[in-house]
Formats: structure tokens, C-alpha cells, sequence
């Protein structure tokens, strides 16, 4: 188990428990979000000069895949503005706990039989079906953040913490899957010490902080899946005992603890998205992409269908199929739906790798919007940066290409080596490395597919 | 404690409460602030509803600004008849422009960037008003004081072999006589008539029928400059190469769309007109039978119920006219050797 | 904590910690020459200059056709050293195209047709893209070129098998770091 604490740091120490440079960020983020709900109702409807259109999805969604999720796997639920307006209302206060203010709000628990990922599927699902019109429209995106944002603080008032964000939130659900493979971690030190301690005030909350707004008793933590990196059992915990820990990426994935299925579709979800949408945003094809945008039509229809049919049962179907012939070839009876489960978890590095090599698609290639439309964000003929006139100019569009070959190869290792652990996992006598090869095969041919259609 | 806790919340909140709320106000502060400086002028594809606003009002001598946007496509700006230069109206991005006139009247302003088939048709109007009406004097159409008529058919029968060239008519010694050199002669005749007139004149009765062409098209040739057909070419490039073809043969790219049958029912709009395709300009029968002052008032005037649009609020004189000179070469070889 | 009053499984975990740590380096040591053949090979794949096959360079006109949102055709093939002319006919709105890698574009109105002239001289894939802002798609207006064998994509195969063999023949070495 090789981990190193980072709190042991004093500079880290104090930024993380430190409240005040995470609330401005968050009022920041929150002001911004805002701005772009604003600038998608009054701005121009050109997407490409759109401050919410670009702010959201080209530089939000570059950060989000391509630094925040990979290193500090659900970071940015630490400073997302979404939540934010209902959870200061919830507890009464911007910052510290105040005496006697129990804020507002009924705080009934979530109902258990959606005390899982579900939802967040499907609202991913939704969004990915219309993610074409979202992100080329600027007021539908305005729409869909002013729906989130208004959904969540609905939320806020009748259920208890970060419902929403646990639960329902559409980013969440697949940056708390992909947050498994972050280097980073939030454990307790010393599991006894917990144990001794009776009030919990990590999950309770105390004077110093707010019981975890996750919902999460960080003692029994074992992955990272749910955990927002707040901090706030950073701030409660009397003994000291929680560590923020630098480790292995990819250790979650190997805690057979947890394993669910939600997740495991969660998994698909993504990667087979990815995919479709190598094919339709990236591709050559243009009357796909003309389908994908004229929702409602017969064509979109046919779109739809074909996109739900690729994610929810080509892909998982295939990888059903070779999870079976494992299970049938292999000593131990283990049931091929718990094994689908299990082996989902070796596509999670695949699907990051293929979301990040998919997003660099078009990120450098568009980044160059961002100047214009921060000197203009509602092209009302501001120029406060100086560069409203300026053109656009794709960047790195030689090197794009071989870089997005070797995000690809490297998710592909990645998650053959997870392939080989949880394999392992199932084996009581000596383990074969070639056992899983139809999974491995899977992820080949997935990867060899994603190159073709991203750089082929 | 308690009460220092209860002052640093306050001040927390007061910090969230300038970040958040405090941009987005700043944005729209600014803006009522400004809203006296210059008209918003959004330009959307004509299907979409073109230029809005699409009429504008300004005093003579009075600087009217302009802030341009379009909200989809590229468009470009350009006011009729006037030496403003066009200026391109890029998507999202705003253009100023300060418009001054000397002159009371009505104004067209028009789309300069092809944006779909239906791009002619987006135009506006400013209305400058001005304290002393000086009533102009408009000259008729040249096509209605020569008595032409724009819409009759005028398909000639003849039968090239060549390209008539003004160059080659140098190698034939002849002296056209002087009635053929008058501008008023050039304006009123077609080709053909022109040929024909030349075939029956018995001192060039030993020319062929080529060589009289090729007169005819070096007495074009002379009622034009290079430079007006360079001007005309790019005019041509600009604004009517779209449904007339580069090459002039009326194959443009939105020459399908003004090619339709006529409609059989009356529902529809465009009932009881002819929609036609775009004319081909290579086509000597149709091209040969046609005088100067035809094509000029094709140009000025538009066809009626086609899908021509009118230009003489758009173009000057002069742009028509080096219009119709680059026209004529599809037809001639109008170089002449110095 | 002082020692005396620590729990014994902290002990236990700085134990175990150590152990873990010579464990690798021996592993390590051990299957140092699988990782500098793995590394070489990778190298190879990705580096080693793929001879292309000659022919003899031409003028290749193509003519490409934008319309809102596509290109017609969107997929052009021509040869390496080939002089090419992409001729830009625009069937509807102002457009453009911009050519990946090689950093050259055009606009094209309808009307008139622009031509952009250069020698493929780089072997690959490049994509190629709308570049006038035209209607709500145009981000995605997409085609590719192909000048020669897609060798980026031979490569990126050639690294999928080498990363399938690797996987497996690495198993051993992470069971012990996690």
C-alpha cells in the first residue's frame, strides 16, 4: 500500500482547510455560471462566439477531462457552482457552522431504492442524446445549466445534503467512476482510531465543519466514487485522521468492495458515447451529424435508437458474451452477470482515454474562441481583453493526432492490466494471463475502432 | 466568539455576493449605460428574417452608428449608390460603422456576402430626412426613352462558327462608317441587328460572315475601357455569379432553386409567375439579340416575377454599365491590340 | 503519538510498507531487460520511417463542394508529392476550409470558387474543416484528407498489439505494487 500523505505539507496543509480560498473559488465559479446562463439567453445565438458555449464546453469540459478528473478525480465537485446556492441555504451559513442556525430545508434521506447510479444514467443518456442541439445552441444550453442549477437547490430544500449531486447530478455520475482512477485520496490514517471515537463528528458535523455533505462515513471509505473532496472531515475530525493521499492511480479499480452494476453500465455508457460520438461529431459524415441535430424529425429518431441500441446492448451485449465465455472456460463457478459486473471496471481507464483523445478532437482546434469571447461575452462590441476581432486559429493541429494515439495505447494498457487483476481476483489456482483474452480482444478492437475513426 | 463568527459570516457573504451577483449586474449596467450610443443592426439570413431593423433614420449631415452583428452566417453591409465601402458582418462579432449624408432621400443598404438563394433579396432602407427637399430630376430609364422592351422575347438565329474577335477584325482593312460609332447607334442596336446592317452595306459585300462578326464585336469592343470590364468582372463575381455560373452559362449554385415549374395551384406564391432559370450568357441567340440598353435595363429593373432582383438602387450607373460591358465577353473576344 | 500509545496496526502498516518496497525493486531489477525491450520496440513502432512507395507526382485537381453542414466528397485521396488543387465550390453560404497539419485554408462564396494549391508533401490523415463560421453545425463540418498510407494509424495498430502482449506479460509485476 504506497501512499503519501499530502497534508503532511503545511503549504497544502492550510489550503485545503483553509475556508476561505475555497469559497472564493466557488462564489467565482458560481458568478460564472451565472454569466454563462445569461450569455446564452442575451448572447448571440453563434455558438462559436458564445460565452457559454465556449467557456462551458470547450474550456470547463477540457479542464474537467483532461486535468481535473484524471488527477484529482472529483475535484471539481469541490467547487462546482451547482449545489452551491442550496447547500449555503441548507446550512444557514457561507462558511463556518453558526450556533443555533440549522438552516433551511426538510432533509428527508433519499429513498433507498435510488440510492444508486440509475438516475445519473439516464440523465447523462438524455443529455447525450440531444448533446449536439446543447452544444451548438447557446440559449439550450442556458437552459439546461439554469435547469440544473434551479433542479438542485428544489433538491436542497427537501432532501438532506448533496442529494443531488450524489444522486442525480449527470456529471457525477461518471466523474465519480472515472474518479477512481485518480492519484489522489481521501482516507482516514488509523481505521481503530474511528472506531474509538463516538460522535463521528466527520459524518455528524461539529463547530468546526459540517458533518460530510456526501454522506459518506470516511472510515469505511474505501474508493473514491462518492467523495466530493470538500474537506469538511478534513476540518471535523478531533484526531487528525484524515489524510489526503497521493497514491497508485487506478487503485480503486482494483477494490473489489462496491462493485455494482450501475457502475458497471455507467461504464458502458461512456465508452460507447465516446464512440458514437467519434462517429458523428468527428466523422466525415454530414448527415449524421444533420440527423443528430434535427431533433424530432424521423432521421433523429433513427438516430436516437441507434445511439441507445450501440450503448445500452450492442456494446455491453458483446461484452456480456465474452465475460461468459471466461466464466464457462474458467475453474470456479462464478456467475457471468457478477463477472460482467467486475470486468466493467477494467474499461473505466479506456473510456477516460477515450473521452480525452475524443475532447482533443476539437479542443485545441477551438480553444482559440475563448479570446474573443472573453473580450466579448455577449457580443454587445466590448472589447476588454482586447482581442473581440481577433480569428480563429486552431492550435497544435499537427501534433493532435499522435498525441490522442498515445492517450489511446496508454488507456488501452492501462485497462488490459486491470483486465489481468481482476482476473486474477476470481482464481484460486495459478493464474493465466491469457484467461480474459476475449475482454482483452474487446478492448482491443475498441481502441483499434476509436483510432481509426479519430485519427484513421 | 460566537458574535466575531456571526461578523466574519457576514463578511463572507458579502465577498460571494460581489462575485456572483456583482459580474453579471457589471455586464448589464454597462450596457444601459451605453444603449445611447449607435442602433444594434442584426443581420439574419433573409429566411430568417434579414436585416432588423430594416429601416433606419438619420438626418442629413448627422452621424448615423451602426453596430453590426449577424446572427448566423457571414453578411456583409454596403449602402446603394454611394462610395462607403462594404463591410463584412461576421457571426457573433459586432462591426461599427458611422454613416454621414450629405443628401435627403431614401437609401438602400444590402447584403454584400452571398447567404443563401434568397441573399438579393436582403435589403433595408434609410430614410434620411433633411430640412430642404430639393426636388431631384430623375432621367427615364434608357430602355423606356429607346422604347425596348425588357420582356419580350429576342432570340436571334445565328449560327457561329467562332468566337467573334475584336483583334481579328484588325487584319480587315475597313473603315466602319461613321452612323455605327455613335454611342446612341451601340445602345439601341443589338448584335445581330448591327451585323445585319453591316452584311447589307455593298462595300464590305467580299467579307464573310465571320469577318462581319468579327467587326461587330471590335465595335463593342471600342465603346468599352479594360478597366470597366475589370470592374464589371468582379461586380459579376460578387453578385451574380451565384445563379448566372462563373462561367456565365447560368448553371450557378442557386440556379436550381429559381428553376422550378411553374406552380399549378394558387395557393402558392408563386402562382401565376414564370420562374425561369438564370439566362446563360453563352448562348449566342439569345445573347446576340440583345441590345446594351436591353441588358442594362434587365439589370436596372430586374425581371419581373423571375427571380432577377433590381439593382438600380444598388448599383450606379457606371456599375451597370461595366456590368453589361463584361457581359458582352462571353460572346466577344473584346481585346484589341493597342 | 508516542510510540508506546501508537496502535500496533500503524506498526504493522510501516511494516509492510518496507517489505513492499524491496519486493519491487527486485521485480524491478529482474525484469529490467523486459521493459528496455518493451521500450525499444515501442520506439521502433512509433519512430521507424516506413519507406512509402513511389509514384510519380501529379497535378490532382479535386473538386470539393460546401454546403451547410458537410463537404461533398469529404473523404480525398491523392499521393504523396502530389501538386494538389482543391477547388472550394460553396453551394450555399460563405465557407472555408482549413487543412489540419498542413495549416493552409480558404474561403469560398457561393459564386465563386476558390482554389487552394500546395504539394502533399507530409504522408497521413489530415482533416480538414469548415473555417468561416457558417450556421449552428459548423464546428463539426468535418472531412479528411489522405495524402499516401494513413501510417499514424499503422502505428497506432502496431501499439494496440504490442500493448495486448505487454499487458499480459506484465501481470506479475503490479500485482505487488497494490
Amino acid at each position: 500500500m504506497v501512499r503519501y500523505n499530502l497534508i503532511q505539507i503545511p503549504v497544502i496543509r492550510t489550503l485545503l482547510t483553509n475556508r476561505w480560498p475555497q469559497l472564493i473559488i466557488r462564489a467565482f465559479a458560481l458568478g460564472g455560471f451565472l454569466l454563462a446562463i445569461l450569455a446564452g439567453f442575451v448572447g448571440t445565438p453563434v455558438g462559436s462566439r458564445n460565452f457559454a458555449i465556449i467557456i462551458v464546453w470547450i474550456a470547463w469540459w477540457a479542464l474537467l477531462i483532461m486535468v481535473a478528473v484524471p488527477l484529482f478525480g472529483r475535484g471539481w465537485c469541490n467547487i462546482c457552482p451547482i449545489p452551491m446556492p442550496g447547500e449555503w441555504l441548507q446550512n444557514g451559513s457561507v462558511l463556518r457552522p453558526l450556533e443555533n442556525k440549522t438552516g433551511r430545508g426538510l432533509k428527508l434521506r433519499w429513498p433507498n431504492k435510488f440510492r444508486n447510479i440509475w438516475l445519473q444514467n439516464v440523465a447523462f443518456t438524455a443529455i447525450a442524446l440531444f448533446s449536439i442541439v446543447i452544444l451548438t445552441q447557446p440559449h439550450i444550453t442556458g437552459m439546461v445549466l439554469l435547469a440544473l442549477i434551479l433542479f438542485a437547490v428544489a433538491i436542497s430544500f427537501i432532501f438532506e445534503r448533496r442529494t443531488f449531486c450524489r444522486y442525480l447530478c449527470p456529471v457525477g455520475g461518471f466523474i465519480g467512476l472515472y474518479s477512481q482512477v485518480s492519484p489522489i485520496e481521501v482516507r482516514v490514517r488509523d481505521t481503530s482510531v474511528c472506531t474509538d471515537h463516538k460522535d463521528k463528528t466527520c459524518f455528524t458535523g461539529n463547530e468546526d465543519g459540517f458533518g460530510c455533505p456526501w454522506g459518506i462515513f470516511p472510515g469505511g471509505m474505501v474508493k473514491n466514487t462518492n467523495c466530493g473532496t470538500c474537506m469538511e472531515c478534513l476540518r471535523t475530525c478531533p484526531y487528525d485522521n484524515i489524510a489526503v493521499n497521493l497514491r497508485p492511480p487506478g487503485t480503486d479499480l482494483l477494490q473489489q468492495r462496491g462493485r455494482k452494476l450501475d457502475e458497471a453500465f455507467k461504464a458502458f455508457i461512456m465508452l460507447g458515447s465516446a464512440v458514437v460520438y467519434s462517429v458523428v461529431l468527428i466523422g466525415p459524415w454530414g448527415a449524421l451529424k444533420s440527423a443528430a441535430f434535427a431533433v424530432g424529425s424521423f432521421a433523429w429518431w433513427g438516430y436516437a435508437m441507434s445511439f441507445l441500441a450501440f450503448v445500452y446492448v450492442l456494446l455491453p451485449g458483446i461484452f456480456y458474451l465474452a465475460v461468459r465465455y471466461i466464466s464457462q472456460n474458467a475453474p470456479g463457478k462464478r456467475k457471468p452477470l457478477r463477472m460482467f459486473t467486475e470486468y466493467a471496471y477494467a474499461l473505466v481507464p479506456l473510456g477516460l482515454a477515450a473521452w480525452i483523445a475524443f475532447s482533443l478532437s476539437f479542443v485545441f482546434t477551438n480553444v482559440s474562441y475563448l479570446w474573443p469571447v472573453l473580450s466579448d461575452p455577449f457580443s454587445w462590441g466590448w472589447n476588454l481583453f482586447g482581442a473581440a476581432n481577433s480569428s480563429w486559429t486552431p492550435y497544435f493541429s499537427k501534433y493532435i493526432p499522435a498525441v490522442q494515439v498515445v492517450i489511446l495505447i496508454v488507456g488501452l494498457f492501462w485497462s488490459i492490466t486491470v483486465i489481468q487483476r481482476i482476473s486474477g481476483e476470481s482464481t484460486l489456482s495459478e493464474h493465466k494471463p491469457w484467461r480474459p483474452w476475449p475482454v482483452i480482444a474487446f478492448s482491443a478492437f475498441v481502441t483499434s475502432g476509436l483510432l481509426w475513426l479519430l485519427v484513421g | 466568539m460566537a458574535s466575531r463568527r456571526i461578523r466574519v459570516e457576514w463578511i463572507a457573504r458579502m465577498i460571494v455576493l460581489v462575485l456572483v451577483l456583482g459580474l453579471s449586474s457589471m455586464a448589464f449596467a454597462s450596457r444601459w449605460l451605453n444603449r445611447s450610443r449607435g442602433i444594434d443592426v442584426h443581420a439574419r439570413m433573409p429566411e430568417s428574417g434579414g436585416w432588423s431593423p430594416d429601416v433606419l433614420n438619420v438626418d442629413v449631415g448627422e452621424p448615423l452608428i451602426l453596430r453590426m452583428i449577424s446572427d448566423d452566417v457571414v453578411h456583409g453591409f454596403a449602402v446603394g449608390q454611394s462610395s462607403q465601402p462594404p463591410i463584412d458582418v461576421m457571426p457573433g462579432k459586432v462591426a461599427e460603422v458611422s454613416l454621414t449624408f450629405d443628401n435627403p432621400g431614401t437609401y438602400t443598404f444590402y447584403c454584400t456576402r452571398w447567404c443563401g438563394p434568397n441573399h438579393w433579396r436582403m435589403r433595408g432602407t434609410i430614410e434620411v430626412n433633411g430640412a430642404l427637399e430639393i426636388p431631384g430630376t430623375t432621367d427615364p430609364p434608357l430602355y423606356l426613352t429607346l422604347g425596348i422592351d425588357l420582356d419580350s422575347p429576342h432570340e436571334v438565329p445565328v449560327d457561329l462558327v467562332r468566337r467573334p474577335s475584336a483583334k481579328r477584325s484588325a487584319a480587315l482593312d475597313f473603315d466602319i462608317p461613321e452612323d455605327y460609332l455613335t454611342r446612341d447607334y451601340y445602345l439601341s442596336h443589338s448584335p445581330y441587328e448591327a451585323w445585319r446592317d453591316l452584311r447589307n452595306e455593298s462595300s464590305i459585300s467580299q467579307f464573310t460572315d465571320g469577318d462581319i462578326w468579327d467587326l461587330v464585336a471590335w465595335l463593342w469592343a471600342s465603346n468599352t475601357t479594360s478597366e470597366a470590364i475589370s470592374t464589371g468582372e468582379e461586380l459579376y463575381a460578387q453578385n451574380c455569379a451565384a445563379c448566372h455560373g462563373e462561367t456565365g452559362n447560368g448553371n450557378g449554385v442557386f440556379a436550381r432553386l429559381v428553376e422550378d415549374d411553374t406552380p399549378a395551384d394558387s395557393s402558392s406564391p408563386d402562382f401565376g409567375h414564370e420562374i425561369v432559370a438564370p439566362t446563360d450568357f453563352t448562348d449566342p441567340p439569345q445573347m446576340m439579340g440583345a441590345a446594351p440598353a436591353l441588358l442594362h435595363g434587365k439589370i436596372l429593373r430586374g425581371g419581373m416575377g423571375t427571380g432577377m432582383p433590381s439593382w438600380g438602387q444598388i448599383f450606379t450607373k457606371d456599375q451597370i454599365w461595366a456590368i453589361v460591358d463584361y457581359l458582352w465577353t462571353f460572346q466577344f473576344q473584346m481585346e484589341v491590340k493597342p | 503519538m508516542p510510540a508506546s500509545v501508537r496502535p500496533i496496526s500503524l506498526d504493522v502498516s510501516i511494516m509492510k510498507q518496507k517489505q513492499t518496497r524491496k519486493k519491487i525493486t527486485k521485480i524491478f531489477r529482474r525484469q529490467y531487460w523486459f521493459w528496455s525491450l518493451i521500450g525499444v520496440v515501442s520506439l521502433g513502432i512509433a519512430f521507424v520511417p516506413i519507406p512509402s512507395t513511389f509514384s510519380q507526382p501529379v497535378e490532382k485537381t479535386l473538386r470539393v463542394e460546401a454546403s451547410t453542414f458537410e463537404f461533398t466528397p469529404a473523404v480525398l485521396s491523392v499521393n504523396r508529392g502530389d501538386l494538389v488543387s482543391i477547388e472550394l465550390n460553396s453551394k450555399d453560404v460563405v465557407h472555408g476550409l482549413y487543412l489540419d497539419g498542413y495549416d493552409i485554408q480558404i474561403t469560398a462564396q457561393p459564386g465563386q470558387i476558390a482554389i487552394l494549391k500546395f504539394v502533399a508533401d507530409t504522408r497521413g490523415t489530415f482533416r480538414f474543416r469548415c473555417s468561416v463560421s457558417c450556421g449552428a453545425l459548423h464546428p463539426f463540418m468535418i472531412g479528411k484528407l489522405k495524402v499516401g498510407p494513413d501510417l499514424l494509424l499503422m502505428r497506432g495498430v502496431g501499439m494496440v498489439v504490442l500493448a495486448v502482449l505487454t499487458g499480459v506479460w506484465s501481470s506479475r509485476l503490479w500485482s505487488a505494487i497494490t
